[in-house]
């Protein structure tokens, strides 16, 4: 499978998610899932599940004590009006949550069927425009600076007494402060990046080489595989949903 | 259009949404604090609308995307809200940076104008997103604004109703802190920076000056 497939192929998911409405319509796409979990991901697909489960875990109790417990009828009750079951309200938050399960644990599957390439590698391999991989570069480049900025202005608000280390009211009031250090201390990082380091080193020059260079792998016939696999369930769950 | 320091700020501004977004979902709070990054991006580009809207849109789509795959899978749904909050920020917010910008800073026209946007934002937010709230999810998001359409449903309202009127009471609250974040962030933007981000001059206009 090539990075644009995959790329896809999580559309085609996240399609057919949005389209399935009832549990048996899921099932199809369950099964491709479980498919492609087995013959491109491998062992590893436990480390998808689990990161999956971190995800929609806490989702799924949230949802079940609203609806579960505060609500206690399911959208289609409240919609023809009748008095509901806190069952048709249960089996509600376990269709949104297998929805919900099937796009986390997708993206999850891809993402470790690609993890061997770095994220420069992959947007190499994607087919998309110049200026969109010089973005996610950038974007991938700035994140981390953000990340070094929330732990530098962090620290020193701490050693200045304007925010707390444990949870405190000081953080509520003063947390804007923290917020307002992190962007101007990223704009300035931005700002000598752009006038200084990246003009003195070729930043921008080289990773335009490096995109130009790269060769974006066409659709192989694996791709083609799933994306039909894919579509064909996205297609029963629309089937199941109409009948 | 994307000159690199535009692209820089895009990147910048879908990382602001990112970080203070996820902090507020996971504190399931009845805002989302999500879009001050759209909101600031087309205030510091109001000098050229159409880029500030693109700009914005990207910034929102990007930050869409992210938390998407990290922490909320409800988000992705709710790109159409994020492309009229651009628009919206780009026509009315984007009007008043003058006035974020004054010094000394005239608070009560100030404080009216963070008013007016923000309702107006959230107005507008609200109503893009009930369909998706409605219809896709029955109502109840991940975010801490599904108590709020849990209580209107308890009251006897209908799905949409309810998640309107959720949209309502959140939305512009919600929107009137992001716009003042938003605007004071701008005016903490050093002018240097916000000067990089005018268009560059065509070719010919370099050879006339």
């Amino acid at each position: 499978m090539t990075p644009n497939g995959a790329a896809i192929f999580v559309a085609v998911m996240l399609a057919g998610a949005l389209v399935a409405s009832e549990p048996i319509g899921f099932s199809l796409l369950y099964a491709v899932i479980a498919a492609f979990a087995l013959v491109e991901v491998g062992l590893r697909t436990f480390a998808a599940l689990a990161r999956s489960a971190l995800v929609v875990l806490p989702l799924a109790v949230f949802m079940a004590l609203v609806w579960v417990g505060f609500v206690g009828r399911s959208p289609a009750e409240i919609a023809a009006g009748v008095p509901g079951t806190r069952v048709a309200s249960a089996t509600y938050v376990v269709v949104v949550c297998l929805r919900l399960f099937l796009i986390v644990l997708a993206t999850q599957l891809v993402t470790l069927r690609f993890e061997r390439l770095t994220p420069l590698q992959f947007i190499c391999a994607l087919r998309i425009p110049t200026t969109a991989k010089r973005l996610l570069a950038l974007t991938l480049s700035l994140s981390e600076t953000l990340r070094h900025a929330v732990e530098r202005a962090r620290t020193a608000l701490i050693a200045a007494g304007v925010i707390t280390r444990r949870p405190s009211l000081r953080n509520i009031i003063n947390g804007w402060m923290l917020v307002q250090t992190v962007w101007l201390s990223a704009i300035t990082i931005a700002v000598g990046r752009m006038r200084d380091k990246w003009p003195i080193e070729g930043t921008l020059s080289r990773l335009d080489d490096l995109f130009q260079r790269a060769q974006p792998q066409s659709l192989g016939s694996g791709d083609a595989i799933w994306l039909l696999l894919g579509a064909g369930a996205a297609a029963f769950g629309i089937g199941i949903g109409i009948a | 259009m994307f000159t690199t320091p535009r692209l820089v700020l895009i990147a910048l501004c879908a990382a602001l949404n990112v970080a203070v977004g996820s902090i507020v979902y996971l504190l399931k709070l009845p805002i989302y604090l999500d879009s001050i990054g759209i909101i600031l991006c087309a205030l510091l580009l109001a000098s050229d609308r159409w880029a500030g809207f693109v700009c914005a849109s990207i910034a929102g789509t990007i930050s869409c995307v992210i938390i998407f795959l990290l922490v909320n899978p409800f988000f992705i749904w709710f790109e159409m809200t994020v492309l009229a909050i651009a628009l919206i920020s780009v026509l009315l917010t984007a009007r008043f940076t003058g006035l974020f910008q004054a010094r000394p800073l005239p608070h009560g026209k100030f404080v009216t104008i963070v008013l007016l946007c923000g309702v107006v934002t959230g107005v507008v937010s609200a109503i893009v997103s009930a369909p998706v709230v409605a219809y896709l999810f029955g109502g109840v998001t991940g975010s801490g604004s599904a108590f709020v359409v849990a209580f209107f449903l308890k009251t006897g309202q209908k799905l949409l109703d309810a998640a309107v009127l959720s949209g309502l009471t959140a939305d512009p609250i919600d929107k009137i802190l992001q716009v003042l974040f938003a605007a004071l962030l701008y005016r903490a933007t050093p002018a240097d920076f916000i000067a990089m981000l005018a268009t560059p001059p065509t070719a010919s206009a370099a050879r006339a000056a």
